[in-house]
């Protein structure tokens, strides 16, 4: 791959996108704070370091004008809505940066009735991509920085927003790699596959981080944590793993809306998303279903018709 | 009168995770009628296949079994609605994910046996362990539960006596 010809191309993103939306977002969260439309905005702030970014909750005007938004913009904000966070929506109406891969998982959990519509207040980003983990981000955003899921996202612009941000800047075409990936491991034997998996899931410390991401991932006592029984074992050995990546994989499957951020937190590079993709795309063929930006009533595996496919039963 | 028993090198563990209302019915049907099958076959009860959760699929492999069989109503007669469709759903799921990960979906069987079919209870669990039978035991997971307890890295013939006198 040329990477110094792709440099280029991705390097046509004016700078001044990134500038146009983190104005488009302090002027509309000064807004809405200062008129008491929403308690509070969840969005970024810069990280200390520079070229960073941190995931924030401003309740001021004054702190509005922090907010910012750039590549390295990576977290998936609906988890500050769920979970640990879920405090925040009893104070009021709060407003919500969302990239396109973002609202979805915020749609799945509108539908999950987690988060009510009427809730939030959702700001949309017209996304071009953000960095991926462990990249190299001296030179901003580029073929070799970009996330591997930004290279064949289908949801840059967003939809069923309160406020849509930015304008798309036009973008170069990469390579699917996640979509060469699954193919490569389909067309491998059980057995490669197997050994594939197992190698990988060998890595796992379960720290858990997969799960403490994920904005679906919010039952209150994970089977996983469960001793008695015990679903499945808890060390970071192999037998447990290979469970726990099965398990997981699972319980995601057809909720999952494709924000990568399982793989992104992963300290041991798993790559989880393709278990989440090639999930997503069963559920597609079988049922037709794919996660949308606008909530749907009911996931795959939570509705069902009579004349589903059963070719699989004696 | 028993059938001659066939001696085989290989008898392989056959888990049934069947509903109680249909399949499990249709099972004692066979007894009660006398028909010989399988005696590898490890019959466990559930309300409905709606109960049978996937993790306990993978439990039945990790802990040794060669096969693992799921069997309820037939779609339309599950006694709590739509607890088969719901699981015919979540099977088919389940199954694209074992696949993905590489396991041999050849061991995993699903069937809908009604309270009256004990005949068909007999064919689908002979047909199911002679498939086994023929695959061989189940490595994969049985490997992976060895390298749970001891990683085989101190391979002396102490430890692997030592070890397989606890397993
Ligand atoms: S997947 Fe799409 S919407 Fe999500 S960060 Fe990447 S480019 Fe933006
Ligand atoms: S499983 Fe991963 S990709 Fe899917 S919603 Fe959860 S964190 Fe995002
Ligand atoms: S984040 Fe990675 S290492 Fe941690 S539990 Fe998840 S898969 Fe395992
Ligand atoms: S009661 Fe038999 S499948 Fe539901």
């Amino acid at each position: 791959m040329n990477a110094k010809a792709e440099k280029i191309r991705v390097a046509s993103i004016d700078p001044s996108y990134y500038q146009a939306v983190t104005d488009a977002i302090r002027t509309e969260a000064v807004k809405l704070l200062s008129e008491e439309a929403v308690v509070a905005v969840v969005g970024y702030l810069p990280g200390r370091r520079i070229g960073t970014a941190v995931p924030g909750l401003v309740t001021t005007p004054e702190q509005a004008q922090q907010l910012i938004f750039s590549p390295a913009c990576v977290n998936n904000l609906s988890l500050y809505l769920t979970k640990a966070k879920k405090g925040v929506l009893k104070k009021g109406k709060v407003a919500i940066i969302a990239k396109g891969c973002d609202l979805r998982a915020l749609a799945g959990l509108m539908g999950e009735s987690q988060v009510k519509k009427e809730d939030i207040y959702t700001i949309g980003i017209a996304c071009a991509g953000v960095f991926g983990a462990n990249s190299d981000r001296k030179g901003g955003l580029t073929e070799a920085s970009i996330a591997r899921k930004c290279r064949e996202c289908t949801v840059h612009q967003p939809e069923g927003v309160d406020l849509l941000v930015g304008t798309l800047p036009e973008l170069p075409q990469l390579t699917a790699l996640e979509a060469q990936e699954l193919a490569r491991l389909e067309a491998l034997t059980p057995e490669e596959r197997w050994a594939y998996w197992k190698e990988q899931f060998s890595k796992c410390i379960r720290c858990l981080a997969c799960r403490q991401v994920c904005p679906f991932c919010y039952c209150e006592q994970c089977l996983c944590d469960k001793n008695r029984p015990q679903a499945l074992e808890s060390s970071p050995r192999p037998a447990g793993n290979t469970a726990w990546h099965i398990v997981r994989a699972m319980h995601l499957a057809g909720r999952c809306g494709g924000c990568a951020e399982c793989e992104r937190v992963c300290p041991m590079d798993i790559p989880l998303n393709l278990l989440n993709r090639r999930m997503a795309m069963e559920l597609k063929e079988l049922y037709d279903y794919e996660a949308s930006m606008v909530p749907q009533e009911k996931g795959p595996l939570t509705r069902y018709q009579e004349d589903d496919d059963q070719s699989f039963i004696k | 009168m028993h059938a001659e028993k066939l001696q085989h090198d290989f008898e392989p563990k056959i888990v049934a995770f069947v509903c109680t209302w249909c399949t499990y019915a249709g099972a004692d049907l066979a007894g009660t009628s006398r028909m010989q099958y399988p005696a590898n076959v490890r019959v466990l009860k559930f309300p409905c296949t709606g109960r049978i959760d996937p993790v306990f699929i993978l439990r039945a492999f990790q802990k040794g079994a060669d096969g693992v069989l799921v069997s309820g109503c037939h779609p339309g007669d599950c006694h709590y609605m739509a607890g088969n469709f719901h699981a015919r759903r979540r099977f088919a799921a389940f199954r694209a994910l074992l696949g993905f990960v590489g396991v041999d979906l050849e061991r995993l069987q699903f069937s809908w046996v009604s309270a009256a079919e004990g005949g068909k209870w007999v064919e689908v669990v002979t047909e199911l362990t002679e498939k086994v039978r023929a695959m061989g035991p189940m490595k994969e997971f049985k490997a992976l539960e060895d390298e749970e307890q001891w990683s085989g890295a101190l391979n002396t013939p102490e430890l692997r006596e030592a070890f397989e006198s606890i397993t």
